[in-house]
């Protein structure tokens, strides 16, 4: 494979991640995690009746089997084509996550979703996803050919970046003890947190507005961010009304499904967009000598 | 033949220990003051089968408000007064049946190690998830019709869900003692506690939705009668 193939390749595994993201975030919020009592088959058999919590957790496992094999495909493809040996190993640390990723998933199905378990499944998915989006950026045209320039801001801005993505880690750990476990606490940091990383995301807009000479069109990368961080909020909002405030129902409300859905995808969707932000700036903006 | 004298002796005394001289059956009426909440229909499209034998969709069976203004499965069941005391548990089964995609009963007492018989009647597929904090949990695949399985609760809990998470609307409750002195209100709202023996008690009634309620209850050899109140959220 060579690079622009390896490129778009790992752009269609970093799509078909989110897609698997997406489909775990419905197992969740339907409460379909515990409807397939067995691991890996499903009730004995490779297809069970496409019934009621089944269709849930079973297309879920279908897609992660699929993302598995894609994931093993690039890996073999870094490992044959690729010359730079780092690159190599986030290939091989990929197919790795991806079987740890399995077995998390096996081990929340066999001990009946353990807190801690469900937790750390729900953070590697997303982890999975931004080192995906991270391979796409390495075996880029941008990678491989943009010069970096000189910038006084450099240090600064790679300071702030870096702390917003160390805020967005946060988030989805926050996010997922709310989501798996009964701590309160955590909703409360949750929300203060969800402000701090708008006010980030408009900070490292303006400074990287304010750079003389703006490279692969950071500014929109920025601007991209903090637009989808206050979509996040409003998603947010709507996940806390209809699982905290709303009473309880035996079925999950339609509501609660969407809303708990498209804030976890998105947030995923942030997590992997402030990574590459950071990426990028580390790589674009280099400080004076 | 001292030895016999001896052993029968010996058997008489346990058997006189293990019958109380008198019992009494304890029995009452959950009454029901205010408006009973909408019915809330669920609907059962997730499962061609749930759907075909409820086409109108199934009506939740959280409430159930009787005709009579009482309520429905309530789990009365002596809360204290028992202690010191042992009681085996029973050998034949609580049968706990899913059919029409609804568990039947849908609350129940049982006795802590007395089994727990799981039957699927559905020609559709269950899982049984049971959800205690004392005992060991389980979740089981019961994917075919006239499956039948047998669990046990090894620590006593009042109350153990059990749910199904194919069918996210099927829920049921187990009372889980180490006596056999519980009842669950029927469709006249009554319950009766049987062969409680002589004593003071704290009987507790439980409702999945609105709470627990505590009575002191003297119990002499004669038969007795309490009542519980429960009001509309």
């Amino acid at each position: 494979m060579n690079n622009s193939r390896l490129h778009l390749y790992s752009k269609f595994l970093t799509a078909a991640t989110l897609v698997l993201i997406a489909a775990g975030g419905l197992v969740t919020s339907t409460r379909s995690g515990l409807s397939v009592p067995d691991w890996p088959l499903s009730y004995g058999k490779l297809f069970p009746p496409m019934i009621g919590g089944i269709r849930f957790e079973h297309t879920h496992r279908v897609i992660a089997g699929l993302v598995g094999v894609l994931t093993l495909v690039l890996m073999i493809a870094l490992l044959k084509t690729e010359k730079r040996p780092w690159l190599k190993g986030l290939g091989v640390a990929a197919f790795g996550a991806v079987i740890a990723q399995a077995v998390l998933g096996g081990l929340t199905v066999k001990y009946l979703l353990p807190a801690p378990i469900s937790v750390l499944h729900a953070c590697l998915a997303q982890s999975f996803f931004a080192l995906m989006a991270s391979v796409a950026l390495f075996t880029s045209r941008e990678w491989l050919g943009e010069k970096p320039i000189l910038s006084e801001n450099a240090a600064s801005l790679r300071r702030l970046v870096l702390a917003t993505s160390g805020f967005v880690f946060l988030q989805l750990f926050l996010g997922a003890v709310a989501r798996h476990s009964a701590n309160r606490a955590s909703v409360g940091i949750h929300i203060a947190v969800a402000f701090l990383i708008v006010l980030h995301a408009l900070l490292t807009y303006l400074k990287i507005s304010r750079e003389k000479t703006i490279l692969g069109r950071l500014d929109r990368h920025a601007a991209l961010f903090g637009l989808l961080a206050l979509i996040q909020i409003f998603l947010g909002f709507g996940s806390f009304v209809f699982t905290r405030m709303l009473e309880k129902t035996e079925a999950p409300r339609l509501g609660a499904v969407l809303f708990t859905t498209a804030h976890q995808t998105l947030g995923a969707l942030i997590l992997g967009l402030v990574v590459l932000l950071t990426i990028r700036i580390f790589r674009l903006y280099q400080k004076p000598l | 033949m001292k030895k016999k004298v001896y052993f029968s002796a010996a058997f008489l005394t346990l058997l006189i220990a293990a019958v109380p001289a008198s019992a009494a059956t304890l029995g009452g009426k959950i009454a029901f003051e205010g408006r009973p909440p909408a019915i809330e229909k669920v609907k059962t499209d997730a499962d061609p089968k749930c759907k075909m034998a409820h086409p109108d969709g199934l009506a939740s069976d959280q409430v159930i408000v009787n005709p009579n203004g009482t309520l429905k499965n309530v789990f009365v069941y002596v809360k204290s007064g028992l202690e010191g005391k042992a009681f085996e548990a029973p050998k034949e089964p609580v049968v706990f049946d899913q059919k029409g995609c609804q568990y039947s009963p849908k609350v129940f007492g049982i006795q802590v190690n007395q089994p727990l018989e799981i039957v699927n009647s559905d020609d559709t597929l269950h899982n049984v998830h049971s959800l205690p904090t004392q005992s060991q949990a389980f979740n089981l695949g019961m994917p075919i019709k006239g499956m039948k399985l047998k669990k046990t609760f090894t620590k006593p809990e009042v109350m153990v869900k059990i749910k199904c998470e194919v069918h996210p609307w099927m829920s049921a409750w187990a009372g889980v003692l180490d006596h056999p002195f519980f009842g669950v209100s029927n469709e006249e709202g009554q319950f009766e506690i049987k062969n409680l023996p002589p004593g003071q008690y704290v009987i507790e009634a439980w409702h999945e939705k609105y709470g627990s309620q505590t009575q002191s209850v003297t119990v002499t050899d004669k038969d007795a009668e309490t009542a519980f109140t429960f009001k509309a959220a």
